[in-house]
């Protein structure tokens, strides 16, 4: 019980910094991308692929990081007349491309096998405290970019995203330079997820391309669109609903005596259900965002 | 060639039914409805059962699209409506809740072991030196039929001008006293039914999964962006297009071209070949192929 709870917290973690990364697109830049995990996977499979050929798990980190990056520059670009709802197809298509060249390219990722044994970071400690140095460090990591990120979403960087979300053309007759403040959104965003993939690589000890599926970007947008998009808490508290909803799963599991394919079916279900709910009755969030009013 | 050609022509008629839908919806209502592939999934689901329990095959069809309809109707009446109040963008987030929704029941219901469909064996007909079986052939027949009846809907019949009218200008037509709210509602079942029709169909051949809605998305919102979202002809010229390129893609022997050993392109890519073109697509021809507007930025 006591495992379960450290390790559902610990994912619960992970999953807040890549919340806080789409976060950063989403909430205040208004841009709806819907291949946000591919960041994370990038992430992972770079920690992974670097560890498998002898380079520690510190460069992999910072190769996932760049190549996230990278190709967020490269979404921020591709097509910068779209309308939003089309760059969202454009983004959930190379989202997809990536994971199946992740599943194809065997001699790179594994294939469908993926990349196992990446070493946990915190091996040479005893049994629980391994578990607790992890969970310490994911929330360490959640509380100093959450503080980051509310710092850079109430500060010049942030008001302008969100000056561009609601006014594009008042934000570009006031000098802001909109493609490169959307390529500096989903740059950031796609760092602080990149990390996060990492860290849930060497959680995990395997990369698959499972981790890139596109239900987990519905996923993450669901827990923002619970908590309140473009706001921090709201992001954070979004994470705990989501994620304590899905740890009580296999309880109900082992409780009604489910066979899997239900209880997969209720998870599915489960998120469509809240995110449904949340859109229909309160799609502000839970927390909602403050814009300021000019009195 | 002659295979290739009836290669392409059965995977467009696999797409075009379910792109039709979906484009024709758009232009009414304007925002891409995700959850459209997953009606189709759900379509092909209530024929299986519908003839697992001893329905005939056509009769089980038919009310599979029917009930598909209803679904799309109601969804569209008690959720997309209320959601388009806040914008296309929560919109189409609902309509990802809506597929997550839709997948998760029949998963619950009918388990994730694909049903496969118990028909007959027949012997293929060959045509040249193409092979095809009379299910695919009935099908293709029956997606150009609807087709045809379709056009003609929508260009020589009033119903079919104050669609077109709605989707081009919702408030030219509103002040012209259309009915957009009752032209929207049929047109939401017509879709919905379609889009049961054509998941049945393929389902036929590939046997009802979960999965069968994932498997169209990409490849269907590609057609119906290459066709120009909100121009429903247009998605099926598209279907076309994201059908021969697949086949070709497949077909071709890149190492032949250079001169090379003989190098395919993997199968597992076919579906990383119609998510290209829609991104070149989106770069190039955002507004689809047949797109004769001139928008100032």
């Amino acid at each position: 019980m006591f495992d379960f709870l450290i390790s559902s917290v610990t994912v619960a973690g992970i999953y807040a910094l890549m919340a806080l990364g789409l976060n950063l697109q989403a909430g205040y830049s208004g841009l709806l991308n819907f291949g946000h995990i591919a960041f994370a996977g990038i992430g992972a499979y770079a920690t992974g692929i670097a560890i498998q050929s002898g380079w520690g798990g510190f460069s992999g980190a910072a190769i996932g990081v760049c190549v996230a990056m990278a190709l967020g520059w490269c979404i921020a670009r591709l097509g910068r007349n779209l309308a939003s709802d089309y760059w969202g197809i454009a983004t959930l298509a190379i989202a997809e491309i990536l994971r199946t060249a992740a599943t194809n390219e065997v001699w790179l990722t594994g294939g469908a096998q993926g990349i196992s044994a990446i070493p946990s970071l915190f091996d040479g400690l005893g049994r629980p405290w391994n578990a607790m140095a992890f969970l310490a460090l994911v929330l360490l990591a959640v509380l100093v970019f959450a503080l980051a990120c509310r710092r850079v979403g109430n500060g010049r960087f942030g008001r302008a995203l969100r000056l561009m979300r609601e006014e594009p053309q008042l934000a570009a007759c006031m000098g802001y330079d909109l493609r490169s403040l959307k390529s500096r959104a989903i740059m950031s965003g796609a760092a602080l997820t990149a990390l996060a993939g990492s860290l849930y690589a060497h959680y995990m000890s395997f990369v698959g391309p499972d981790y890139m599926l596109a239900s987990e970007t519905f996923w993450l947008w669901t827990m923002l669109m619970i908590g309140g998009l473009g706001n921090t808490a709201g992001v954070l508290v979004g994470v705990v609903v989501v994620q304590g909803a899905y740890a009580l799963v296999p309880f109900a599991k082992d409780y009604f005596g489910f066979s899997s394919d239900i209880s997969g079916a209720l998870r599915l279900g489960l998120i469509g259900f809240i995110l449904l709910a949340s859109l229909m009755w309160r799609s502000q969030g839970l927390v909602p965002e403050k814009v300021r009013k000019i009195a | 060639m002659l295979q290739f050609l009836v290669d392409t022509l059965l995977r467009a008629s696999d797409l075009a039914l379910i792109a039709l839908g979906l484009s024709m919806v758009y232009g009414l209502v304007k925002f891409p409805n995700i959850a459209h592939v997953q009606y189709a999934m759900f379509g092909a689901y209530v024929t299986y059962a519908m003839h697992a329990s001893g329905v005939p095959l056509v009769l089980a069809i038919a009310i599979s699209c029917a009930v598909t309809g209803v679904l799309t109707l109601g969804l569209h009446l008690l959720v997309f409506r209320r959601l388009l109040r806040a914008g296309p963008a929560i919109a189409m987030i609902g309509s990802l809740a809506v597929a997550m929704l839709v997948v998760a029941f029949m998963q619950g219901f009918a388990g994730s072991f694909p049903r496969m469909f118990n028909l007959p064996l027949t012997e293929p007909i060959l045509i040249g030196e193409a092979r095809v079986t009379a299910t695919q052939l009935y099908f293709v027949g029956t997606t150009v039929v609807l087709l045809l009846l379709f056009a003609m809907l929508l260009f020589f019949t009033r119903t079919g001008r104050a669609m077109r009218a709605l989707a081009s200008n919702p408030a030219l037509a509103a002040a012209s006293g259309l009915n957009a709210e009752g032209i929207t509602r049929g047109v939401a079942f017509a879709s919905g039914a379609i889009a049961g029709l054509g998941g049945s169909m393929l389902a036929l051949s590939t046997g009802a999964h979960i999965n069968l809605g994932y498997d169209l998305l990409l490849p269907v919102f590609a057609a119906a962006i290459l066709g120009g979202l909100g121009n429903p002809l247009g998605a099926v010229a598209g279907a076309l297009l994201i059908a021969a390129t697949e086949t070709a893609v497949t077909n071709i022997d890149f190492g032949g071209l250079v001169g090379g050993d003989p190098l395919f392109m993997p199968v597992a890519y076919i579906s990383a070949a119609s998510f290209l073109i829609l991104l070149l697509a989106l770069l190039f021809k955002p507004y689809g192929l047949f797109d004769r507007e001139v928008r100032r930025v």
